[in-house]
């Protein structure tokens, strides 16, 4: 038993150092620290973080997801701008993990009869949708070409799971017809959008600059949080239209929230931690829901490369097995909408996140090409 | 232009989500679109308001007004409720500005004459206003029953709560202006020490009520006092050198940390029964003193947290005012109203006398201890909580004075201001290559 764990402590230590020598994270993933610290601080810790807390963080939760869509529109923004080809096979290999975890784990529900309270194919579709997402590889301009299309694939893929989530987020909430509340998302997107950008564009005082986006990321969150919609897609929707309107609006609004991106996404894992509640379900949906996770995103990617074959690696879904912060931003918005129900797909979701960060060591690309 | 434009565009946002909330559906988040949508709105309206010569807070608290469940619902009376969160944040922040502008060195010269201005002020306040209650009574509509002991307590305790000033809005406009020079720290001064004598007071005077309506009184009052005071004061000084400490050391995300630093004095402050006003001043006191690593650094952080929470703080307190108060005892509020203003006026002008503070200061301070806000209405709930019969009454009359003095005071004190020359003007835009 020794010699076999020291075989794996040997082999953990060579994939670290061959992740290294690819620039990529080795263990350091905020999903990996916060999401325990959250859990370790929550009403199921020292409840330091209690219920109460948690209500008010929730605040939070509105403005970060909102902040996490408004990155991806703004990356995904201009790069699908350039890159058409690069948006077709990115969103090809999201709706292939959507599809295979979804198949898989709709199949397995079904054959084990798991009790959930909420349809088993809402479920399946909700644990594809956040299983798509993923963390984009950290890329040092002009460094390494496969590398930067990796990070172009991880960025333009979480476009699909936002959009579906938006649906599945208006369904959950049964605030109304689903495709309703997502054209009211979007256009809600829109018209803040166009408002931030009537604002930031010719204001000259730094402070003031600051204010406006933050009301404006503020109003995207809360309008959508208020009405039982996703703040993520609205945020996506703005970020999109930024990047399209002329001006810098982009740039100002990027700059703008690099200075609060750390502070809310460390919030937002903390959260999703200390609302972690144990169930049997979100137990038995965890193992397959990381397994599904895993054979989605190396199907997705070969695919993805096959249809940009001149550009992306054939091994590009390793890249993509990290899952980043999107898919745990996805699952509390379900939450939000629907907290009676939520608490398995959150457990299973935010657990797979950090189980996927930590496989993703495992899981490493070829390092010579 | 495009500023009106936003300002509809958003105004049509906020009206259009309201609207379409089912009014069946359970408790919405109103908490973030509240903020939202009052930081950009209100932000806009402080803007314009600012092009006619007028104060942005006032723009705030017009927007607030304007918006709030009173007038326009856009900001129903739940979101008014949530908006409330931001108090407690905002009240600690401003005093901690306060006291990062109260460097003692520069103060040193200056010291012995404020506080002879403003113990003289105060002591004639009290008298003055004590003597016109007394004779006002029949007018008050209060309980025409009481009398002797009862009626002085009622009105020792209103005169406490009428000679009240707002250090927050006081702080605020000085910190939205910019504004620097002998006025302002003079104003400044004031209402620090005013606020510490409120305080004292308060309690001094709930006892005497207690006392004459027959209640249990409190044996350990002092004791509670000085915990209030001093524990303030010591408790801020500490969090003030952690926080120095954090900026010699470490020095990153200061605008985060600031937040969270007066998050955690709020949060705290009440847990322990302190004063989160004193405290942060404490705090703010020995950065500026003690510790003045990372100066630069830290006035870019606080400009930056300020104008958010200072918008989202005065845009709550707009939508938080009590309008129908006004309605139903608005002669009297008014009457009473001016009343406090001639006091103010007199006896400011009698303190600078005495204390030879210049002349064009001394005749201006006045004008920047008219607001009242959110200090003096959690004094009146207290009392209204606790003595229901004529509490009420005293409540629904100061809330309609804290309505009007909210209004009228940061014009007035953005007026002495300028008069004083004391707020900097705006620096021309480059010009384009």
């Amino acid at each position: 038993v020794t010699s076999q764990l020291l075989s794996l402590a040997r082999h953990a230590a060579s994939n670290l150092r061959r992740r290294a020598a690819l620039g990529l994270r080795p263990v350091t993933a905020p999903v990996v620290v916060f999401i325990p610290v959250g859990f370790a601080l929550g009403p199921g810790g020292i409840g330091l973080l209690s219920h109460g807390a948690l209500g008010y963080l929730d605040v939070v939760v509105s403005i970060a997801l909102a902040t996490l869509g408004v990155f991806i529109g703004l990356a995904a923004g201009a790069e699908a701008r350039h890159v058409r080809r690069l948006f077709a096979a990115s969103t090809a290999e999201a709706l292939v993990t959507v599809g295979c975890v979804f198949g898989a784990t709709l199949f397995l529900l079904r054959t084990w009869n798991v009790p959930l309270a909420v349809p088993h194919g809402v479920v399946a579709l909700t644990l594809g949708i956040c299983a798509a997402a993923s963390a984009a590889p950290h890329v040092e301009g002009g460094v390494d070409r496969v590398r930067e299309i990796a990070a172009r694939v991880a960025d333009l893929d979480d476009i699909l799971p936002i959009v579906l989530g938006g649906i599945v987020v208006a369904v959950a909430s049964a605030a109304g017809p689903p495709l309703t509340g997502a054209a009211i998302t979007v256009l809600l997107g829109l018209a803040v959008a166009l408002s931030g950008w009537l604002l930031f564009e010719r204001r000259q005082d730094e402070a003031e600059r600051g204010l406006f986006v933050l009301g404006s990321i503020t109003l995207l969150g809360g309008a959508a949080a208020f009405l039982g919609l996703s703040p993520i897609l609205t945020g996506l929707c703005a970020g999109w239209l930024w990047v399209f309107a002329p001006g810098r609006t982009n740039f100002v609004v990027a700059r703008e929230l690099h200075k609060v991106q750390h502070p809310l996404v460390v919030l937002l894992l903390i959260t999703a931690g200390a609302s972690l509640e144990y169930s049997t379900a979100g137990f038995w949906l965890l193992g397959p829901y990381v397994a599904f996770r895993l054979t989605g995103k190396l199907i997705g990617g070969w695919t993805a490369s096959r249809i940009a074959a001149d550009i992306a690696p054939s091994d590009l879904g390793a890249y993509l097995v990290p899952p980043g912060v999107i898919g745990i931003a996805f699952a509390l918005n379900i939450s939000q909408v629907a907290p009676a129900v939520s608490g398995p797909l959150l457990f299973a979701v935010a657990l797979g996140a950090v189980a996927s960060e930590i496989l993703a060591m495992a899981v490493t690309p070829t390092p010579e090409r | 232009m495009h500023r009106l434009l936003a300002l509809a565009l958003t105004v049509a946002i906020g009206w259009f989500v309201v609207a379409q909330a089912s009014p069946t559906s359970p408790a919405p988040r109103s908490t973030a679109l509240a903020l939202g949508f009052a930081l950009i709105a209100a932000a806009l309206t402080g803007e314009l308001l600012e092009r006619m010569r007028l104060p942005r807070v006032t723009g705030y608290l017009l927007f607030g007004m304007i918006c709030g469940p009173y007038v326009g619902n856009i900001i129903t009376r739940s979101m008014a409720r949530d908006l409330q969160f931001i108090n407690g944040l905002a009240v600690v922040l401003i005093a901690f500005i306060a006291g990062l502008e109260m460097n003692y060195a520069r103060l040193r010269p200056r010291m012995r004459a404020m506080a002879q201005m403003g113990t003289v002020t105060i002591v004639l306040m009290y008298v003055a206003l004590f003597g016109a209650l007394w004779v006002a009574w029949p007018l008050l509509g209060m309980d025409p029953e009481l009398d002797g002991l009862q009626r002085l307590s009622v009105i020792a305790l209103l005169t406490t709560v009428v000679a009240s000033f707002s250090p927050t809005v006081t702080l605020a406009l000085i910190a939205e202006s910019r504004a620097s020079g002998p006025l302002t720290e003079l104003t400044l001064a004031l209402v620090i020490f005013a606020d510490l004598i409120l305080i004292l007071m308060f309690t001094l005077v709930m006892q005497l009520v207690r006392y004459a309506f027959g209640g249990t009184q409190d044996v350990g009052v002092f004791v509670s006092l000085s915990w209030e005071i001093f524990g303030s004061f010591a408790f801020g000084a500490a969090v003030g050198a952690i926080f120095a400490l954090y900026l010699r050391h470490v020095g990153k995300e200061i605008p985060v940390a600031l937040i969270a630093v007066c998050a955690a004095m709020a949060g705290a402050g009440r847990q322990l029964h302190l004063e989160p006003l004193l405290a942060a001043l404490a705090a703010g006191l020995v950065v500026e003193n003690i510790a003045t690593a990372g100066g630069e650094m830290l006035k870019e952080a606080v400009e930056r947290s300020a104008l958010p929470v200072l918008v989202v703080f005065f845009a709550a307190a707009g939508a938080a005012l009590q309008l129908d108060a006004l309605a139903t005892i608005g002669v009297v509020a008014v009457a009473l109203s001016a009343v406090r203003m001639l006091a103010i006026w007199a006896t400011t002008r009698a303190g600078a006398a005495y204390a030879r503070i210049d002349r064009e200061t001394g005749s201006l301070v006045w004008m920047g201890l008219v607001s009242q806000a959110g200090v003096t209405l959690g004094l009146v709930l207290i009392v209204a909580a606790e003595f229901p019969t004529w509490g009420i009454t005293v409540q629904t009359l100061v809330v309609a004075l804290i309505a009007l003095h909210q209004l009228i005071g940061p014009v007035l004190f953005r007026a002495a201001l300028v008069r004083a020359g004391e707020i900097p003007t705006p620096e021309p835009a480059p010009a384009a290559p």
